[in-house]
């Protein structure tokens, strides 16, 4: 089975982690370096991917830190 | 074949890109909570008239949602768009003369700040009009709210509306990134194509 990625999205003025499918957040932060950094850690742990939405909530960055056939460019 | 009349939402609005993180977070709503949005560039076909249609998908959408938030021009000498509120002028004369279950219609205004339209198109006063602020997280508790109260949609939170729309996204890059498309690729996708992406992801039972 597929791990579900960790999704930095942004959350009324301020920047949510979510697990793909959740409907509450993991954290809330004030930034969203912040909530990156949560992320990042979120996603190590679990072994999974990181994907940073952008303030129109589509997906704008991806970073893997699990077993990932498309690995990210650069 | 068309989906069914009791099912459709004609969804009105801007197709520039920087409408589009909007427009695509609306259509996955609608479609998330088990209805069709239904866009004018879905039925591309050069041989018929644009209005005509238009026409077509007004006629064929028990539901409306008109986004008139592009209607007020944002420089000297720009014209105000005109094409969303006369299609939602189409919409409410099919619902007032078509007959029938035309009849049985209803229609959503989304505008970007309060009383926007009182300023250009204060006929519509009283009917169902929700403010997004250009915020997509906003566009979806207001179509959610409005798709649960007069559609009947099953009522799931927005929250959880918007957690499986990054779901879905992860999914579609994914499936995309398998099939050879690079990340900038991904980004540049038309919304017609990621509305079809959207129907796969639910028909195949909105994987995570």
């Amino acid at each position: 089975m597929t791990k579900k990625g960790q999704h930095v999205v942004p959350n009324g003025g301020k920047w949510s982690v979510k697990t793909a499918g959740a409907s509450r957040a993991s954290s809330t932060h004030k930034t969203q370096a912040e909530a990156i950094k949560a992320g990042t850690q979120r996603a190590k742990k679990e072994g999974t991917e990181l994907y940073v939405h952008g303030r129109d909530g589509r997906i704008r960055e991806r970073n893997s830190y699990g077993h990932d056939p498309h690995p990210p460019k650069g | 074949m068309p989906p069914p009349f009791e099912r459709s939402v004609f969804v009105n609005c801007p197709f520039d890109p920087e409408f589009a993180p909007i427009l695509q977070a609306i259509c996955f709503c609608v479609a998330n909570l088990g209805f069709r949005p239904r866009l004018a560039p879905e039925n591309a076909d050069n041989a018929a008239a644009r209005l005509d249609r238009i026409i077509e998908l007004v006629r064929g959408s028990k539901f409306g949602i008109h986004d008139l938030s592009r209607c007020k021009s944002t420089a000297a000498n720009e014209y105000a768009r005109m094409n969303m509120p006369f299609e939602l002028g189409i919409d409410h004369a099919c619902r007032r003369y078509g007959g029938g279950q035309m009849e049985t219609k209803m229609i959503l205004v989304l505008e970007r700040t309060r009383y926007d339209y009182q300023k250009a198109l204060s006929d519509i006063s009283g009917w169902d009009i929700q403010v997004h602020g250009e915020d997509h997280q906003k566009a979806v508790r207001r179509v959610r709210d409005w798709l649960v109260d007069r559609a009947g949609a099953e009522a799931i939170g927005a929250a959880k509306v918007l957690g499986e729309y990054a779901a879905f996204q992860e999914w579609y890059w994914k499936r995309e990134l398998a099939t050879g498309a690079d990340e900038d690729d991904i980004k540049e996708y038309p919304t017609n194509l990621i509305l079809r992406a959207m129907h796969d992801w639910i028909d195949a039972g909105k994987p995570v």
